[in-house]
């Protein structure tokens, strides 16, 4: 009995272990630790032609590993096969927008530009802003060898305001009033009112945007274009879909042969050089830092420094923006810090008590606390300081920044401006370099540390202190504060941050995160008292679409959902400048001077207290593939879930 | 007769139990302070960079129509009784709209169960082998080594064998990929090798802390069987130990194991999150985490009423079978 136990389980171990490895080879050596499982040795396909590739590396998914760039996707579908950029649902972040998508215009991140991609250069519009002629390239081709034409974009138009399934239906009805194409290669758009930022609003700003070029020969013929799913998409970006994963993990991307008649072959000249693009979901934390040490992967979307830095000491090959320290990219243009809501009333409806908060935070000890000290600082308020945002705005009004006074409310001001911010923390953390260095890696300055000012602002707002803490309205006065837990680092950190901070100056503090689900809700609805959210960013010359949801008229009252900030700061001065920008060219000194005056005025109300501009930890692993952007070469920045990263991997080489 | 009136009343407990758990998971998410839509609008939102306002309330105005959020909580209730419990037609998921829920527990369900159904009844098994001998031959040496590796394993969060199981076999040695890779295009061969390269690591941790489980569970029974005076009767009447193991302490022991494996069968439904999360297995348990955290009523409701209803029928069957396990029992 006992001996046919011990075989049973004996050859069941067995059995499992020649399941496990059945058939494969000893997996090659990757990185500086752990076999590569992802890759295996396997007969490479035929049309590969040389014998030197017979033997290559292979991917799990069957190509060759050296013409396979592996990038991961920050979250599975639970829709694949679905490529319908106009279908609610599609993960257009998991390599569709990158590599598949037309986009009309796209963008040059470094310059803070953007450029036709569809179009032919920008829009030509009349004097009131209501009629535009856009050019179309000519030279590019659907995948099935169709021309893409005016008729394409004039489609794509009319096909979203017709079909009332498509998100953005009712939006484009309430702007456009026709789009036709006049000639095969001009599309005249009559807009209902006028609209100076066309390419602005229907091209990429940063992420991307919700207008994608469709084929009128293919979408022409479903009955529905909101629900056709597109297993098969015909498109004109380099890359098209060669299988994917029925339960939604990953997406195999192939180079199209006719790459001269691709947008970027037509835009660049260049052909992209991997011939695979493998986008896949990684899973967990730790499993993403194995796979990049083993290299399975190329690109990571974004990690943390602890993860980076693990990842640097395993595999000499990964690497971030920096080399060294900071690691990070500090254009991300979301910046991050507390919010409050105002429609709370006082004391969070009070620039005095929002002023208080800031000055009562040791920024250098924030820094530390969230990064390391990695990071530009950002103190304008709902402005992300990105180094576009830095040389356009910033420094030209340096000593307006300098010179700004707070009215204490005791008879004695205070200059609240902190110029030595990035000479300290280069001192505190061994960086050198001149001025223009250390601005662009830590900034211009920081609000001041200077908690007696802080004080005088608080009992200025109407709080008392006494021995046992601070009293509004007779109360103890309690400080909540949120963040939302696990995705976003930079801004949880922030807030745990700026919960030691405002508790070691006397406020009782409580913290708590929230889920993603409930975080978005308390924002629109106000449902909270300080919190970790971030206004929203951009990296152009003209802020109109970063401040317009800020108009006072968008408010509605606590609880209630509106269109525009959940903050429901209300102030006339920002409005009215809102209003007037909506107007002028984006193009026009008016614009850049209005801009100047909104910075002013809601820096003076500190509405919202920032941080750090938006920064990022994304590694690359130079195996396989080189030339990525980083501070040395800054020809992009890394935004590999951006739609601009088709212009980023034509650049890349292989090693 | 009576066990047409058992059936019966078995019959009315097992649908009053269903109904009560749908209607408890339907209104749940409800209360919740949260909102699909405005998740919706702020994933849209922070992707994008910005939105007009003007466009926002389009959107928002779309989806709550889009995602049938208008009517009545009464009316969403009667028409998720008539479809979803009915039907199993859960609606679209709010998350991956408009694709239907159910459509979406219909692709993970197979992986969820394959993966957790074997090592559910694996160690079962192997942990109910280990237990008997163990508890009956309590004072051999071997039953001793056998029972106090269960007692090692047991406590160890299963997230933690699943971690170190990685970190060895597909990190350090790279037998095993780190994640689940699935390649379907290159035919059944290599889906099938893929597959099942990809379910060993996660199968294996389900298997060694249910293992552990089952041995304690077990080992405990057989040896408060092993001490009754039927067995002690059987050994004066000069029975074979195997005999007396076999006939005498398994099957009074193996009762209350086979109540438990029903209990556990029925639970696969709801997946196991964590090894899902680390071996990243396609599967039911992250499905319900991502729809909790989005918010995602319909996807929810699909989950957690398959896992009520695979639950409640698991321990229908067990109630029925029972008696002819264990004749003393009858449909009283």
């Amino acid at each position: 009995m006992k001996k046919r136990i011990v075989s049973v389980l004996l050859a069941s171990v067995l059995a499992t272990s020649l399941v496990a490895c059945g058939g494969t080879a000893a997996p090659e050596a990757g990185g500086d630790a752990g076999a590569g499982a992802a890759t295996e040795q396997t007969e490479a396909p035929a049309d590969t032609g040389s014998s030197e590739s017979a033997s290559s590396e292979m991917t799990e998914v069957g190509t060759p590993r050296n013409e396979t760039l592996i990038v991961e996707t920050q979250t599975p579908t639970d829709v694949p096969g679905q490529f319908n950029s106009y279908m609610q649902g599609t993960q257009m972040g998991f390599g569709i927008h990158q590599l598949m998508s037309a986009m009309m215009w796209e963008m040059d991140t470094v310059k803070g530009e953007q450029f036709g991609e569809v179009a032919e250069g920008m829009p030509e519009s009349n004097e009131d802003f209501t009629e535009h002629t856009v050019k179309i390239r000519q030279g590019i081709k659907w995948s099935d060898g169709e021309d893409l034409t005016a008729k394409d974009v004039a489609f794509t138009f009319n096909m979203i305001m017709n079909t009332p399934g498509i998100a953005q239906c009712d939006y484009y009805n309430s702007v456009f009033e026709s789009v036709e194409a006049t000639d095969d290669y001009t599309v005249l758009i009559k807009t209902k009112e006028s609209f100076p930022r066309l390419a602005l609003r229907m091209g990429v700003t940063i992420w991307g945007n919700d207008l994608r070029i469709v084929p009128e020969h293919i979408y022409s013929q479903v009955d529905d274009p909101s629900t056709f799913k597109d297993e098969n998409p015909v498109v004109a970006g380099p890359y098209t879909v060669k299988s994917y994963d029925p339960l939604g993990k990953w997406i195999l991307y192939e180079r199209r042969e006719d790459w001269q008649n691709t947008t970027v072959g037509v835009v660049t000249g260049k052909q992209c050089p991997a011939k695979y693009v493998w986008f896949r979901y990684l899973g967990d934390d730790t499993t993403r830092q194995m796979a990049m040490i083993q290299n399975e992967v190329d690109i990571l979307c974004e990690v943390t420094p602890e993860i980076l830095q693990t990842m640097m000491s395993s595999n000499d090959k990964i690497s971030a923006w920096y080399d060294e320290f900071p690691y990070a990219t500090s254009d991300d243009p979301c910046s991050k810090g507390l919010a409050f809501s105002q429609g709370q009333g006082a004391p969070y409806d009070n620039a005095d008590f929002r002023w208080a908060i800031a000055l009562a935070m040791n920024f250098d000890e924030i820094s530390m606390n969230i990064f390391d000290g990695a990071g530009r600082s950002s103190p304008f308020g709902i402005l992300c300081n990105t180094s576009a945002f830095q040389d356009l705005y910033a420094k030209p009004m340096q000593s307006w920044f300098e010179d700004f006074e707070l009215d204490l409310g005791d008879g004695t001001t205070c200059k609240p401006w902190d110029g030595e911010y990035k000479n300290r923390m280069a001192e505190q953390l061994g960086i050198t370099g001149d001025d223009a260095y250390l601005e662009d890696m830590f900034g211009m300055g920081c609000i001041k540390y200077d908690p007696e000012a802080a004080e005088k602002l608080l009992i200025k707002a109407g709080l008392e202190k006494k021995d046992d803490g601070w009293y509004f309205n007779g109360e103890p006065f309690v400080l909540n504060l949120t963040y939302l837990a696990d995705t976003e680092a930079q801004a949880g950190r922030g807030v745990q941050a700026a919960y030691d901070q405002l508790t070691k100056f006397g406020f009782n503090c409580n913290i708590s995160s929230e889920s993603s689900a409930t975080w978005d809700s308390n924002g629109g609805t106000g449902n909270y008292y300080v919190a970790g959210y971030w206004p929203t960013g951009f990296i152009t010359k003209d802020i109109y679409s970063q401040i317009n949801g800020w108009d006072a008229d968008l408010i509605v009252p606590l609880g209630e959902i509106g269109s525009g900030q959940g903050s429901r700061w209300n102030n006339k001065e920002a409005t009215d400048i809102i209003h007037k920008l909506s107007k002028v060219s984006p193009d026009s000194q008016e614009a850049y001077d209005l801009a100047v005056d909104f910075i002013k005025v809601q820096y003076e109300e500190m509405p919202f207290i920032s941080f750090h501009s938006g920064v990022k930890f994304v590694p690359t692993n130079a195996t396989y593939w080189g030339n990525y952007p980083n501070a040395n070469n800054a020809y992009n920045g890394p935004w590999w879930w951006w739609s601009c990263f088709k212009y980023i991997l034509v650049n890349f080489t292989p090693q | 007769m009576k066990f047409r009136t058992y059936f019966l009343k078995r019959l009315l407990t097992w649908a009053l139990t269903i109904w009560i758990g749908v209607t408890f998971i339907f209104f749940i998410p409800r209360m919740f302070p949260s909102d699909p839509v405005e998740s919706m609008i702020g994933q849209i939102s922070a992707r994008s960079g910005s939105m007009d306002p003007q466009q926002m309330e389009s959107l928002r105005r779309s989806l709550r129509v889009q995602f049938g959020l208008e009517g009545s909580l009464m009316e969403q209730y009667t028409t998720f009784l008539w479809k979803g419990l009915l039907h199993f037609d859960f609606g679209p998921s709010l998350m991956s709209y408009p694709e239907p829920a159910g459509d979406i527990i219909s692709r993970y369900l197979p992986y969820t169960v394959g993966l957790s159904m074997i090592a559910t009844l694996l160690a079962w098994i192997i942990g109910n082998i280990i237990g008997l001998l163990a508890g009956f031959r309590k004072n051999k040496k071997s039953s001793k080594i056998l029972e106090g590796i269960a007692i090692c394993i047991y406590p160890i969060p299963y997230f933690i064998v699943a971690l170190v199981l990685q970190i060895f076999f597909a990190y350090i040695l790279g037998w095993f990929p780190l994640t689940t890779t699935i390649n379907n295009f290159q035919g059944t061969g290599v889906f099938v090798k893929t597959l099942l390269k990809s379910s060993i690591l996660p199968a294996l941790s389900l298997l060694l802390i249910g293992t552990g489980w089952w041995i304690i569970s077990m080992k405990s029974l057989a040896a408060s069987t092993a001490e009754e005076d039927y067995v002690l009767y059987a050994r004066y009447r000069g029975l074979s130990e195997g005999v007396i193991g076999r006939k005498y302490v398994l099957k009074n022991s193996i009762l209350t194991q086979v109540t438990a494996l029903a209990m556990s069968l029925g639970g696969v439904f709801g997946g196991s999150i964590m090894t899902e999360i680390i071996f990243g297995y396609p599967g039911v348990g992250t499905l319900i985490q991502k729809a909790i955290l989005q918010s995602d009523y319909n996807m929810i409701l699909g989950c957690i009423t398959i896992s009520i209803v695979a639950i409640a029928t698991a321990t229908l069957i067990v109630d029925l079978i029972y008696p002819f396990i264990d004749p003393r029992i009858r449909y009283s």
